[in-house]
């Protein structure tokens, strides 16, 4: 079993029109034993923009609270919100850091820049951005989580479409999956407002 | 071959813990404490290495008690918990980690509420309704699941520790004879016998 | 309670090193990084250089991005084309070029080719392949045109054609039996584009569209997705769920405060 397995996630952001999204699985387990069926994954970078980090809990808790202290050092040192797409370099570069010691994680950062326009961006464990126009996935139930968003995904979504189309999309992965599951969060970022939805889930 | 429970009710949390030292297949002593007050409001329960859990329960109720001492106000069972994840994370990029596994169980007088959190020795906190460490996990979470709810009453969750130690005692290999029972709520800890 | 908010003092930091050892030791397998997986090619032609890329970005067998790109800026007159681990080729070719923008502002003078190739092999020797990036850099300077390779040991060579990555061999095959010397541009592209394809039709690591880079004398032209000989079929169903198909415990919303209008006048 890979690191990345040992406490199971799944997580995925998507672009809509105007809109983003972001949802997560919420089980904490240990390998096979689930332990909390409440566990944070996802987490707000600032009001527009959300970053979702599957992989170790131990380095999803880490990066949590360093991440939580560059960004607000940025906003102090520049006296401005850090804008997504800055976030993903600054992410990257944390990872990066520590090329040859890498913390576990993948993470998905999903938000509305200072015009508003859609950003989502996925990496992978020492930080390769990756920022596609459509979707992106991470965790243990991201093959399946590929599948489903090839499938259910298309273009301009509104917000209240998105927020189907995400859902069903986790849902589904998650049922081929037995790392992850056990109940679901969704937030949708529309200009607006953030919209945010705790799904009802199979609880096996 | 250790365990530890927890479990949430309504204003309080109930613990309990297996009481012996073992050393490779000798039991070595039947009447251990594995836990420790934090400070009034705050216990923690530890296994894992022996030495290194004893050590870093010290370890952590020295800084949580001289952190009360220093800003006359006392950590909250989730700052306790932050503070504990985060030096089992930093100990783990050391020479020589801390093998140890926590719940650590609290009262927030500022919210009255009752709080409970498990930790493992990488680093993973969660805030948990109930939980347990151990092989006894295995046997005791599907209990747990079933008869948990919210608003458990105290006898009601003495009931539920019962249980679990029953199915124990029924089904475990090893025999814990012995169990440490707390329970944490707004006048503090205290030891109960069920 | 200590504080330990540590700032970074740059370059590679090996905290996590010793627990990852352990973490080996327990039976966890250690994860695998982004790969490439890729053909890149480049070629000489009368005016200039020409890059080539597939766009195919693989996760194990996995492909992680169908349309990534590859072929990275270094200066305005200076572009690489990166194969081998995706961050390792993205991050080392970020750095050099940040280098090479202070080195302009510097010397008020126009990179070139072989300074950033020096860096670069300078910085991937250092790291004795740990750093695994294997790059095709072409650039046209006060030399005229030029394009090297390096590998990911920092060894280079200055070639008129080159090609890298997995699908190389594919690609080298189309490159050896059709270029010449001063081809025209047109044919040029064509060859280039025809190589890329090769790799991504023979090469599983190699995938998507072809990108091209055209560097001339002062003058770059950026053709990404040159060829899109991969398109993927319309859907001839829309698998749109209807709304309210999913059932949610909780819900909260945030609304933000939005201004409408200008902004307020404050001169």
């Amino acid at each position: 079993m890979s690191i990345l397995e040992y406490n199971g996630a799944a997580i995925v952001a998507m672009m809509g029109k105007n809109c983003v999204a972001i949802a997560a699985d919420k089980r904490l387990g240990v390998q096979l034993m689930t332990v909390s069926t409440n566990f944070q994954k996802i987490f707000p970078a600032t009001e527009k923009c959300y970053i979702g980090l599957a992989g170790l809990a131990t380095d999803v808790q880490t990066l949590t609270e360093r991440f939580r202290l560059k960004i607000n050092m940025y906003k102090l040192r520049e006296e401005r919100e850090i804008e997504p797409r800055t976030l993903s370099h600054l992410v990257s570069t944390t990872l990066y850091e520590k090329r040859f010691s890498p913390y576990f994680v993948e993470p998905v950062i999903a938000g509305l820049d200072k015009n508003n326009q859609p950003f989502i961006c996925g990496m992978d464990l020492i930080g390769c951005r990756d920022v596609p126009r459509d979707f992106v996935v991470s965790g243990t139930a991201s093959e399946s989580l590929l599948g489903m968003c090839e499938s259910l995904w298309e273009p301009d979504l509104e917000p209240e479409d998105l927020f189907e189309t995400i859902s069903q999309t986790v849902l589904n992965a998650v049922d081929r999956d037995c790392l992850s599951g056990w109940g679901a969060v969704v937030h949708v970022i529309t200009p607006e407002r953030v919209i945010t939805r705790n799904l009802k889930a199979r609880m096996d | 071959m250790e365990f530890l429970i927890g479990i949430t009710g309504k204003d309080f949390v109930l613990t309990a813990s297996d009481t012996s030292a073992a050393r490779s297949i000798t039991v070595m002593k039947s009447n251990e404490d594995k836990s420790c007050d934090l400070n009034k409001h705050n216990i923690m329960l530890y296994a894992g290495e022996a030495g290194d859990t004893v050590n870093f329960a010290e370890y952590i109720q020295r800084n949580v008690r001289l952190y009360g001492i220093r800003n006359g106000i006392e950590l909250t069972p989730k700052a306790a918990a932050t503070f504990t994840r985060k030096e089992l994370a930093t100990s783990l990029r050391s020479r020589h980690p801390y093998q140890v596994f926590l719940l650590i169980a609290g009262y927030d007088i500022t919210t009255s509420s009752p709080h409970l959190y498990w930790i493992d020795y990488l680093g993973s906190s969660a805030e948990v309704p109930f939980a347990a460490h151990g092989y006894g996990a295995y046997y005791c979470l599907s209990i747990l699941d079933r008869y948990h709810h919210p608003n458990l009453t105290l006898d009601e969750a003495k009931g539920l520790i019962k249980k679990c130690i029953d199915e124990l005692n029924n089904r475990f290999i090893v025999n814990l004879s012995d169990f440490k029972i707390k329970v944490t709520d707004q006048d503090g800890i205290r030891e109960i016998t069920i | 309670m200590r504080a330990k908010a540590e700032i970074p003092k740059g370059g590679f930091n090996f905290d996590n090193y010793r627990r990852n050892v352990f973490l080996e030791k327990q039976g966890l397998g250690l994860p695998k990084a982004i790969k490439t997986g890729t053909t890149i090619i480049g070629i000489h032609f009368k005016d200039g250089i020409i890059l080539g890329a597939d766009t195919r970005s693989t996760n194990d067998t996995i492909v992680a991005n169908k349309n990534c790109k590859k072929i990275h800026y270094l200066a305005p007159n200076m572009y690489c084309a990166g194969a081998g681990t995706a961050a390792d080729t993205e991050q080392s070719n970020a750095l050099i070029s940040s280098q090479l923008e202070l080195h302009r502002l510097a010397t008020g003078r126009q990179s070139r080719v072989i300074t950033a190739v020096a860096m670069l092999k300078q910085m991937l020797f250092r790291y004795q392949g740990h750093v695994s990036a294997a790059l095709i850099i072409g650039g046209y300077d006060i030399s005229g045109p030029s394009l090297y390779n390096v590998h990911p040991h920092g060894s280079s060579d200055k070639l008129p054609f080159v090609a890298m990555g997995s699908g190389s061999l594919a690609a080298m095959a189309i490159l050896e039996s059709r270029w010449t010397k001063d081809l025209e541009r047109d044919d040029a592209i064509e060859l280039a584009k025809d190589a890329i394809e090769a790799g991504i039709f023979n090469d599983l690591g190699s995938g998507s569209n072809v990108d091209i880079n055209i560097i001339e004398k002062d003058k770059v032209e950026i053709l990404k997705n040159y060829a899109k000989p991969n398109e993927r079929a319309v859907k001839e169903q829309s698998y749109k769920y209807k709304r309210g198909a999913t059932a949610y415990l909780k819900e909260y919303v945030r609304e933000f405060i939005v201004t409408e209008g200008d902004a307020m006048d404050i001169s």
